[in-house]
Order: C-alpha cells, then structure tokens, then sequence
C-alpha cells in the first residue's frame, strides 16, 4: 500500500506559515466589527437592496468605531479569525462627533503592531462605509475576502497551535 | 554622574520641615554593585541613599501604591521619570501638592553589562520636565532617533520576523512582572486579568503571552516614556521595549511627532486628533 500522497497543486499557502497550506476550495472566516450609525446600516442597505457579497463575513455591531479597542481584533485573530474588517462612518459623519478620528489613530498603530510581530498586513482592514454606500460594502467585503483567501489559512500565534 | 550628597541633604532638609511623609530614592543591594529602590519612613534611614548612575528603576512607580498615594512624598527623578509622573499627574492619579520631585539632568545609566543603556543613548529627553528642585546642568531637548533593534527587525521579511517573534515570546512565564514594574499601568483591575477571558487566562502558551503582551503594550501606546523599568524586571529577559518603541515609532512619524509625557496636561496620542491624520490605508 503506497501511502497517501498529498496533492499540492492548487493549494492555498499561509504567508506567515509556509508549511502549512490549504485546500484550493478553502473559506476564510473574517470578523466584521461594524459601526450601529454608517456600517452597519449600510450593510443592511446591502442586504434589502439583494446585492450579492461573500458570506464569509461574520458581522458585529458597535456603536461606534472608536467603541473598537485593539484587544478586540488580537482576540479575533486569536480565536478564530483569517482576518477582520474594521468600518465606521467617513470622517466628518461620526453620530458621537469625532469618534472615528479616535479610531483611525488607534487602527493605524494597532495595523502597524500587527504587522511588525508578524501578521500579513492584510490580515486587518479597514474601510469607511455611510450607510446610503450599500453597494460599496458589498465591493469592499469582496475585497477583503479576496485579499484574505490569497494570504491562506491565519497559522502564527493562534490558540490551538501554540 | 553622582548626586549621592545633595540627595541626601535634601531628603533630610524636606523631612526635617516635615514636608514629606515618605522619600523614595535608591540604595545598595548588599551583595554587589547593584541598587534596589528604597522607601524611607525614617530619617535615620538617610545616609543609606545612593544615586549615581547604577540608579536604573523609575521610581515613579512607586508613587501608585495605595499606602503611597494619598500621602505626601519626595523622590528623585531622571528624565524619563519625570515624564512618567507627569502623565500620572495629568491623568489625575497624584496630586501635585503631594509630590516633591527631585529632578536630575541625567547623563545616562548604565545596563548590567556595565555600558551605556541602549535607551539612554537613544533617549530624547535627559532633563526633569517636572520638579521642584533641579540638580545638574540642563542639556535640553535632543532628535528622535529610532531604536537600533526595531531598525534590523523591520528589514527582515515578514516570515522571519514572524519566527523571531514567536521563538522569543515563547520564554514568557506570564508572570505579569512587567506590568506591574510599569509607572502607567495603575489600573485596579486589569482586562489582561478578565476571569471570564478564556483566551489570556491562565494559559501559558505563546500564543496567549504574545496577544496579552500586544494588548498591554497598545494600552500603554502614546504614554510610554522608554523608562525600560519592563525590561529590567522581566525575569525572561524578553525584548519588551520592542513592541513600545514600534508603537512610539508610528505615532511620532503620523501624528505631529508626539512624544509621551514631555507637556502638561498632555494625556497622550490617543486622546486628541488631527483632522490630517494619515488615512491612506483605509479602503
């Protein structure tokens, strides 16, 4: 009996990870921590409007994009997580006045952190979406998830492996 | 650099006027050249005061204590101290009143190999930004210039930094020393010890030690001074100023050159905003 030869044609590689590769056919799993006022309305706009986008994305509301501490997307990744989205109202839109300005100082140094200890820079993402821009959450979730199937399977620093 | 003498004067001069309960300073360990912090009660305990430049800890950390915080208290501080206290002091955790800082116009401490500390060779600041009283001759503000590790680090591909990362952090006990060396991390209960947090809590793998680390130093982003007081009680000897200075390195390159703890009232990066922060990277 010949043992059972691993096909590599096709598979996906973890970029942080090269040993470890997945199955073409692989689905990342994204976490989506959206804002209650502009993204979240927005993807709703999405979904009544029957605009069609990756079903990878598992959604969280927020009421506001600086509600969004850094702890939260290093325990996504930890968890669970291949990568996560990150949105909230443009700049100016903030229902609380000036929350996301907050949140973009933190969301750069946080990317920044991440990317220097290890992870693909986009494993985390970011986006502005207010919520009249259904159509751009849909293209911005198929953005990220493309981006995200490209990197592999997230391998470095999760839970079960080390 | 040795102000052994003037410290000790003054530290009997503040208790002699009654002016302070407490005096924090440094003092031999006993056994080598090494010092350990020393709180004095008793102005007895004076002539055992030391300050040269194997006074490596930031002293403001003892500030923080709940026997010490409500009492008034003299100590001595170095620049990066000094920053420290001013935050705490900003972030209302002190009272002004209560402290009496001896600022030194510090020429730099020395590692345990006995050179010039990497931080001091890098450091921005020697002099107090706050006290009541200044030993030394100032030297004023000096350039930003990044930290030589973080340098060799960022030009390594992401795999390798990736296997630096996860062999180094690897060594960590969880013992949470660092923490509690820190001047700024004064919180009562702290998020990295959630008892309902199944994924820091009592796990000692890299991967848990790696993620609570990343969280405790995004927490201490914008107000870290590079007092290195982590690095000195880490009993792994891990490269903890690592994940501080790359934070310290972002935000003084995006937001108008922010450095933590050189102005009053100065809370930090992260409480204030420019509408012309960078946001290129957000789709």
């Amino acid at each position: 009996m010949e043992a059972e030869v691993k096909t590599t044609q096709g598979a996906i590689v973890s970029v942080e990870n090269p040993e470890i590769t997945a199955p073409a056919d692989w689905q990342p799993v994204i976490i989506g921590i959206l804002c209650n006022w502009c993204s979240y309305a927005g993807s709703d706009l999405t979904g009544t409007s029957r605009i069609q986008y990756p079903p990878n994305i598992r959604i969280i509301r927020v009421p506001c994009s600086s509600r969004v501490d850094p702890w939260f997307i290093i325990k996504s990744l930890q968890a669970t997580a291949d990568g996560v989205l990150i949105s909230g109202c443009h700049p100016g839109d903030c229902h609380y006045i000036s929350g996301n300005y907050y949140a973009r100082r933190r969301f750069l140094v946080t990317k920044k952190l991440l990317n220097f200890v290890g992870y693909h820079e986009n494993r985390v993402q970011f986006s502005w979406v207010s919520a009249a821009e259904g159509p751009k959450f849909a293209k911005v979730v198929a953005k990220v998830t493309e981006d995200i199937k490209k990197l592999g399977p997230l391998h470095r620093y999760k839970k079960e492996n080390f | 650099m040795d102000y052994t003498k003037q410290i000790q004067e003054i530290a009997s001069k503040l208790f002699a006027e009654n002016k302070i309960d407490y005096f924090v300073g440094c003092k031999q360990n006993g056994f080598d050249d090494n010092q350990v912090p020393f709180l004095i009660t008793d102005p007895q305990d004076i002539p055992k005061l030391v300050f040269n430049d194997k006074s490596v800890f930031n002293l403001t950390n003892y500030l923080k204590a709940d026997h010490t915080r409500r009492k008034r208290v003299g100590l001595v501080v170095k620049g990066c101290d000094s920053r420290s206290l001013n935050l705490l002091l900003t972030e209302s955790q002190l009272k002004r009143e209560n402290v009496y800082a001896i600022g030194i116009c510090c020429e730099g401490v020395v590692n345990e190999k006995g050179e010039k500390a990497q931080n001091c060779i890098e450091c921005v600041m020697p002099d107090a930004v706050v006290f009541d009283e200044l030993l030394g001759t100032p030297k004023g503000r000096k350039d930003y210039i990044a930290n030589v590790d973080l340098k060799e680090l960022t030009e390594k591909p992401l795999v390798e930094r990736a296997d630096y990362f996860s062999k180094v952090f690897e060594n960590c006990i969880r013992c949470n020393a660092c923490r509690h060396s820190c001047p700024l991390c004064y919180c009562a209960k702290c998020c990295i010890d959630q008892e309902t947090s199944t994924l820091y809590n009592g796990s000692n793998t890299t991967s848990s030690a790696m993620h609570a680390l990343m969280t405790w130093s995004l927490h201490l982003a914008g107000r870290c001074v590079d007092c290195r007081n982590c690095e000195k009680a880490c009993p792994s000897h891990l490269p903890l100023h690592l994940l501080h200075k790359q934070n310290e390195k972002v935000i003084f390159e995006n937001f108008q050159q922010h450095l933590a703890g050189m102005e009053k009232d100065d809370r930090g990066a992260f409480y204030k905003y420019s509408l012309t922060d960078p946001d290129d990277f957000i789709l």
